[in-house]
């Protein structure tokens, strides 16, 4: 697998970043107070800041970075790919149909992305499943009482 | 101080609070000893949930996770020779081959017992001193503060690990995620894009549990490390100390104990570092220093007094000073702000109850978590079976709910997957984290301080090094940022004189 060089990429992606932090501090509003150095000084020291050390870095580090071991293999990347395309249905999910369906679903889906090849008793993974959601949804909501989500779609 | 001391602690002793103190601590010893998981983890997310609880509540459930998680991080350093976590490093050097020797016993009585003593006692020092450093930063300004802030942020990047310049660079990142939000003197909107969601700013709770929780699961599921080594116990019956190992390893206790707390003092730095340099101090003090790394007594006695000893060290500037010890001490100051509290020298004197309740709770927590783990000892070989497939499932769904709480918002469930993204892409280029949430959580109050010491002294910026305590702290940082560079360059003139200019 072709590797590349992480400090230069990520350097390069610090300082486009700096320079849109310049942009927009570029538009807050001044209110100035007499002697007061002003709500954009901040912005602009953390976006300097993050170019200097974006530019030392990749000078000093990006040098010394030969090919080092790979950050995941190929099927890593496709494992980091399903867990976190999983997370973003799952969040979908609970605005869609709200919390408690979406986790029952949400835990047996990651209980059988996670256990790989490993054997696992289904029934009590579905009873782990609802008994789970059901605890952690009832104590939020009659013993925190913190609502949680029940979905627009009802 | 007594009174209001015994009051605190009558406080913890109630039922419920104790009760939860109980689960929790246990909670976070299960999540201590489990590699890949923290105290730290646990208490991400449990925050959400003491959100609708009481401050005292709250408090002796955090802080029952903070004790829980060191203490127990050293049982599969013991067992399996991988530390629970980044405290227990050094556990594992000796810990593990004492395991080999059929000395597992042996090994976790120390464990238990030097986490045991390192807590209690380091939480009696803080205890003690807290109030008098409270008092003496009651006489510093605005210039004093952002001069500490500095010196907290500047001493975190100096340890992160790697490069320094990544690790400058995640501080300016926190220093700028700090700015989001209603600007904290002229109330000016700063990159909020007319979103109210951002109004008050980057929610803190989805931050962490991206950043913590989802980023660890996500990259260990990747890496597909989530199976442990057979446990090779023995029998883990009785207690298998007797006064004699006391008092052979009484000089090494108490070196290692003042590391702790010392380091554990120092802003940033904790129990990660302290059982390193404790155990590194135990080998030179030893008059057999070959018998470390092959099952010295010593060496697990030095690391876990010196890791647990952090602890009470890094109550005190959490405390004292709002500024917190480390890392974990960040998820307890960013609760303080949670529970509407005001971390600084004037948190003693305005929340004095609160300030040693937290202190007594973990004293209690430290009793508690020694008892449960001396009568559980022989079951600890279960705790390190736990399926992963489970755990982490769990994991994830209180992580959304979590998220959700935190503000009732699905805005918070899509920062919380934005910022485990960004965790991962962080870990990729090896930028430390460490710097970037403590920046974040001091960068508010290091703008305030500076805005405020730059309005006092009538726009005079040089006040910052004229007046003297705020000079020495800014130099302390300079010289943290400094150090690596300095050292570089004497080796490279030790090794060729003519070439360094």
């Amino acid at each position: 697998m072709k590797t590349f060089n992480k400090t230069y990429i990520s350097g390069v992606i610090c300082l486009m970043f700096a320079g849109w932090i310049i942009w927009q501090t570029g538009t807050i509003g001044e209110r100035l107070v007499s002697n007061e150095p002003g709500p954009r000084l901040f912005p602009y020291i953390s976006a300097i800041g993050i170019i200097v050390c974006s530019v030392l870095s990749m000078i000093f580090d990006g040098r010394k970075e030969t090919a080092k071991r790979q950050y995941l293999t190929k099927d890593g990347w496709k494992r980091l790919g399903i867990m976190f395309a999983e997370l973003i249905v799952f969040a979908i999910g609970i605005h869609l149909i709200g919390f408690l369906l979406t986790a029952i679903i949400m835990m047996m889906v990651l209980i059988m992305t996670l256990k790989e090849d490993k054997k696992i008793r289904l029934l009590f993974a579905i009873s782990l499943s609802v008994g789970l959601s059901a605890i952690v949804y009832f104590s939020f909501t009659k013993v925190f009482v913190i609502p949680l989500p029940t979905g627009m779609l009802w | 101080m007594l009174t209001t001391y015994i009051s605190s602690l009558m406080t913890v002793l109630q039922p419920l609070n104790l009760f939860m103190l109980f689960v929790c601590s246990m909670i976070g010893v299960v999540l201590g000893a489990i590699p890949g998981l923290s105290g730290g983890l646990g208490i991400s997310l449990i925050l959400p949930m003491t959100f609708a609880l009481s401050a005292d509540l709250s408090f002796c459930m955090l802080l029952g996770m903070y004790v829980g998680g060191i203490s127990g991080s050293f049982i599969a350093a013991v067992l399996v020779g991988i530390p629970g976590s980044g405290a227990s490093i050094a556990t594992c050097y000796d810990g593990y081959p004492m395991t080999q020797k059929g000395k597992a016993a042996k090994a976790l009585s120390i464990g238990i017992t030097g986490s045991f003593l390192g807590t209690l006692v380091s939480v009696i020092v803080a205890t003690l001193l807290s109030g008098a450093i409270a008092d003496v930063a009651l006489m510093l300004g605005p210039w004093e503060y952002f001069s500490l802030c500095f010196m907290a942020i500047s001493l975190v990047v100096g340890l992160s690990r790697g490069s320094v310049y990544k690790g400058l660079l995640a501080a300016f990142m926190g220093v700028w995620l700090a700015t989001v939000g209603a600007d904290p003197v002229t109330n000016s909107m700063r990159f909020t894009f007319g979103n109210y969601n951002l109004f008050g700013g980057v929610p803190v709770v989805c931050m962490l549990l991206g950043t913590f929780a989802l980023q660890m699961v996500a990259t260990s599921y990747a890496r597909g490390n989530m199976d442990m080594p057979e446990v090779n116990a023995g029998s883990l019956k009785g207690f298998g100390l007797t006064l004699r190992d006391f008092i052979v390893n009484a000089k090494t206790i108490i070196v290692s104990f003042l590391i702790g707390l010392w380091i554990g003092f120092l802003p940033g730095m904790g129990s990660g570092i302290s059982n390193m340099v404790a155990y590194g101090q135990a080998k030179k003090m030893s008059k057999n220093p070959d018998e470390f790394g092959s099952g010295a007594e010593a060496g697990v006695w030095a690391s876990e007094v010196a890791n647990n000893a952090s602890v009470g060290g890094a109550v005190i500037p959490l405390i004292s000073l709002g500024i917190p010890g480390d890392g974990t001490c960040v998820l307890l100051l960013s609760a303080m702000t949670i529970h509407g509290l005001q971390p600084g020298p004037l948190f003693i004197t305005q929340n004095t109850h609160l300030a040693y309740l937290i202190l007594a709770a973990i004293l209690v927590s430290a009793v508690l978590v020694f008892a449960a783990e001396i009568l559980c000892k022989r079951w600890f070989p279960y705790l390190l079976k736990a399926p992963y497939h489970y755990l982490f499932s769990g994991i994830l769904m209180v992580c959304f709910v979590g998220a959700f709480s935190s503000t009732t918002s699905m805005f918070s469930i899509y920062t919380m997957l934005f910022f485990g993204i960004i965790g991962v892409i962080m870990d990729i280029a090896e930028i430390p984290m460490s710097p970037l949430m403590l920046a974040y959580i001091l960068g508010g109050n290091l703008e305030t301080y500076f805005r405020r010491g730059v309005s006092y002294a009538r726009g005079d910026m040089t006040s910052f090094f004229t007046r003297p305590v705020s000079c020495m702290f800014l130099l302390i940082g300079i010289y943290s940022l400094l150090s690596p560079l300095v050292k570089y360059l004497i080796r490279k003139y030790k090794t060729n004189p003519e070439k360094v200019v």
